[in-house]
């Protein structure tokens, strides 16, 4: 059994310690709004928070979060209102948006560490993401709107 | 359908020079039924207040657009709302949409299939889906006018109600939906002037965004079913090589796995959840049929195709004046050799389905660009007949040409039935690129001839390439010497350049047991780099601004001229640039879009930088233009990230490119930033989703040249030693 907490919930799963946190997260606790994109450290489509910090979970094995605070896409604002979720809106930034949940997640921690980033700091905290639509100019948009309206 | 693209209009055959039209042309669609398009039977649509086949309306006045169009982030049911409201005369938020089942007028003909492709979207359904609602909207009308006793003519509409304004009535949508479902559908409806029309040519914000933002959207991968279980694809490296057998002990010890399911190329794992299925996949200890295709190397097929720019069989479509002439009468002759790579699409939403089979009906869950392939691919793995299949289509994550395929349909049906359960299948990103239907490599030889004042008096082009339809559309490339219309994209009608009147052009089709098919702008992705450069070089080498060189290669043509002009006036061609940058221009018709790109681009020791880019689009008419900008500023980091550094490779047959640590894509410090100007030319409507592509590369290579000097002629640039 490992236990851990995912948006404010505990939770005692019967799975494997090896397992990595996304597919626990997606099959196990029905939280799919962490996407598979490579598995390799590689897309950045699984990205969570892991007590605040943006990780992998598709390179996070379930038994190093045991005690630990989970936060998911689901979990980021309870009506879906987080600054950064609003800016995505009013900049319209996906397009398929399977990659956006990893964006957002990635953003929205640059910007609880950094409120006003610079180009450079925003491309480093974002350069880990792929979106294959190419909407990096909405997320660079929708980041400055974020970091303004906060 | 894939395959029906304006290049179409005059194909040539060589051999014989008689004019051929190739069977797939644009808008061949067969002669009008006796009821107007889009208004057949809704076959398995049919449904509660259905009052035309795209359209129900239910009793709360909510409306439900079935659409043929798949979303998958292009914008699409954005905008098919957006003309469903504007002709139905309701809310916008009034809308819903969903994707219909594979049916008559769901369909798209000759290839009477349902599919997403080919940036037909919008500019195919705009008006069949305007003539539904506004036969729906008639209907409406009448039942209204019944159920209030006036005349139908003192009826007005707007905001889902039907009112009486001389005695201060009205009733909603959801009140006469029933009765207006029973009236016969009117076979001329009247659909609303362009001047009355409010809620299109509006940048109205997605209906998808919002659940893209939450996490909420499901996508097929995200499905979960009672008793679903899970199953990961082990596929042959070698993508034509059929499964010979595996070892089930191989993964019996692994928890949670509970069977391997044979697939006709390999296997599918399936466990209790997706991380025991990928265990077992990896671990998975399985042997594959030996085939030709072993030994298949890129390296030998890009110097077969070289040298099929040069020699052997070509089929030729379009020889005007007299080539040979004017080469000899020419002052001088200016020839290059491009080449382009094998590409692959990495949606980042990979391969996958979901299935269950109940009561003798297979649901399928799918993000499929070709909802008839996937029925037929479920019939076929679940043993079912096709009647007894139902396609839902998810919300996909990326397409670009990659989701026409059947394959995960048919083996997550295998599955089921084997399962006796539901079953998600995905496949990992290994597969999803290595097991191609990759966009294929091409090369090409280009030739001019110039008269001593340096005029263009002749252009002879010629390429080699595998044919897009060989595999998958056989009946088309059937007949000896047919041109494959994709080989022929923005170099047929759809190339403007007048080159005094004399223009070759040929395909030297080389058949490689390489699974190609559609990839984002498809031919027009590698001709336009190819022409543009050359273009480009020809300006260059005549000491003519490249902007000049276009004009007076267009001055013939109004429309075309206007696009490059605007996209020169907008970004300021010809005025000074900060030290160091240097500009690219690149002009590209597709899809019935003239597209025209200018690249503002900096060079420092080999790292190249895009700084920004202007792009002019003349689509004729639109929806959305904030959907359209955003689909320009995709198209420019998809073209740009192709040109940067992507390549599919073959050695002994397996890709040697199979995740983003060796598939590089572009990333957010890449990418430029993007102006997008439409034009509204009142011309036939023109894709959106595609032509965005092709101009950019040669773009930026003419900016590189620009700056450098140095001439690129393939891709990517990576292969320059030149980084990003
Ligand atoms: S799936 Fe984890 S980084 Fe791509
Ligand atoms: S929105 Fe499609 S991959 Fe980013």
């Amino acid at each position: 059994m490992i236990e851990l907490t995912v948006n404010g919930h505990a939770h005692r799963l019967d799975a494997s310690p090896d397992m990595p946190l996304l597919w626990a997260l997606r099959d196990l606790l029905d939280l799919t709004g962490t996407k598979y994109g490579c598995g390799i450290a590689q897309c950045g489509a699984c990205t969570v928070h892991l007590d605040g910090e943006p990780v992998r979970s598709c390179q996070t094995k379930l038994a190093d979060v045991a005690g630990k605070q989970v936060t998911t896409i689901e979990g980021l604002h309870p009506e879906g209102r987080h600054p950064v979720q609003l800016a995505w809106v009013a900049e319209q930034v996906p397009q398929c948006g399977y990659c956006q949940s990893g964006q957002i997640m990635s953003a929205a921690a640059l910007l609880a560490r950094t409120p006003r980033p610079t180009e450079e700091q925003v491309a480093e905290a974002m350069d880990g993401h792929i979106c294959r639509c190419g909407t990096y100019q909405r997320i660079k948009a929708a980041i400055h709107h974020a970091a303004i309206q906060s | 359908m894939d395959g029906m693209i304006e290049t179409s209009r005059r194909l040539f055959l060589g051999a014989t020079g008689a004019a051929l039209l190739v069977p797939v042309i644009a808008r061949a669609q067969p002669a009008p039924a006796p009821t107007p398009p889009g208004m057949g039977d809704p076959g398995p649509n049919r449904g509660p207040g259905q009052v035309v086949p795209f359209i129900r309306i239910a009793a709360d006045n909510s409306v439900t657009l079935l659409t043929p169009v798949t979303e998958m982030g292009q914008g699409t049911h954005t905008a098919h709302a957006q003309i469903i409201a504007d002709e139905l005369g309701c809310a916008f938020e009034a809308v819903r949409v969903e994707v219909g089942q594979p049916a008559l007028p769901w369909r798209r003909q000759p290839a009477n299939e349902q599919s997403s492709g080919a940036s037909f979207g919008i500019r195919f359904w705009h008006d069949p889906l305007r003539r539904s609602a506004a036969a729906a909207r008639e209907m409406l009308v009448a039942a209204a006018a019944q159920r209030l006793g006036v005349p139908m003519a003192e009826l007005a509409v707007a905001e889902g109600r039907v009112s009486h304004a001389a005695s201060n009535r009205a009733v909603t949508f959801g009140e006469v939906a029933e009765a207006a479902a029973q009236l016969p559908i009117p076979a001329q409806p009247v659909v609303k002037p362009p001047a009355e029309r409010r809620l299109t040519r509006q940048p109205l914000m997605r209906k998808d965004i919002p659940a893209k933002v939450t996490g909420a959207q499901r996508y097929a991968s995200d499905i979960k079913l009672p008793g679903m279980v899970y199953a990961v694809a082990r596929l042959s490296p070698v993508p034509r090589a059929e499964l010979d057998g595996f070892d089930r002990a191989s993964v019996a010890s692994i928890p949670g796995v509970l069977d391997v399911v044979p697939l006709r190329r390999g296997a599918a794992v399936v466990a209790t959840n997706t991380w025991a299925a990928i265990e077992g996949a990896k671990a998975l200890s399985i042997r594959f049929k030996a085939t030709p295709e072993d030994g298949l190397s890129t390296e030998a097929m890009m110097r077969t195709l070289r040298q099929r720019t040069r020699t052997g069989e070509a089929a030729r479509y379009r020889n005007e004046g007299d080539i040979n002439a004017a080469a000899a009468n020419g002052a001088r002759v200016i020839e290059a050799d491009y080449e382009a790579p094998y590409l692959a699409h990495a949606c980042m939403e990979t391969e996958n389905a979901t299935a269950r089979l109940e009561n003798g009906i297979l649901e399928l869950w799918v993000p499929t660009q070709n909802q008839d392939w996937a029925l037929q691919g479920a019939a076929r793995g679940a043993g079912v007949d096709a009647a007894h299949v139902r396609v839902h289509t998810t919300i996909a994550g990326g397409g670009f040409g990659r989701r026409f395929m059947g394959e995960v349909s048919e083996q997550v049906a295998q599955c089921v039935r084997h399962m006796g359960r539901p079953v998600k299948l995905i496949w990992l990103r290994e597969d999803d690129i290595g097991q191609g239907w990759f966009r294929p490599a091409a090369a090409a030889r280009l030739r001019a001839s110039l008269d001593a004042q340096g005029n263009p008096t002749g252009f002879n082009f010629r390429t080699a390439a595998q044919s897009i339809f060989a595999e998958l559309r056989p009946a088309l490339m059937a007949r000896p010497g047919t041109v494959d219309i994709f080989a022929a994209q923005s170099v047929a009608t759809d190339h403007r350049y007048r080159w005094g009147g004399n223009i070759r052009a040929e395909w030297a089709r080389v058949d490689f047991q390489m699974p190609v098919y559609i990839w984002r702008s498809v031919g027009s992705s590698q001709n336009g780099f190819f022409v543009e450069s050359f273009v480009d070089e020809v300006a260059h080498a005549t000491s003519k601004d490249p902007l000049e060189m276009r004009r007076q290669l267009l001055a013939h043509d109004r429309r075309a001229l206007n696009v490059v002009n605007t996209v020169a006036e907008r970004a300021g061609w010809g005025t000074s640039l900060p030290a160091g940058r240097h500009r690219g221009i690149a002009y590209v018709e597709s899809y019935g879009s003239l597209c025209a790109h200018v690249a503002e681009v900096s060079v420092t020791g080999n790292r190249v930088k895009v700084h920004r880019v202007v792009v002019a689009i003349d689509c004729g008419d639109f929806v959305n233009p904030n959907t359209i900008a955003a689909q320009m500023e995709g198209s420019v980091v998809m073209g740009l990230s192709a040109m940067m550094g992507e390549k599919v490779t073959l050695k002994d047959g397996r890709a040697e490119q199979v995740n983003f640590d060796a598939y590089p894509v572009a990333r957010l410090s890449h990418a430029p930033q993007v102006e997008t100007h439409i034009i509204a030319s009142g011309e036939a409507m023109g894709g959106v989703g595609e032509p965005g592509v092709p101009p950019l590369a040669p773009a930026v290579c003419n900016a590189i040249f620009a700056a450098t000097g140095r001439r690129i002629r393939s891709l990517p640039l990576a292969d320059h030693g030149l980084s990003f």
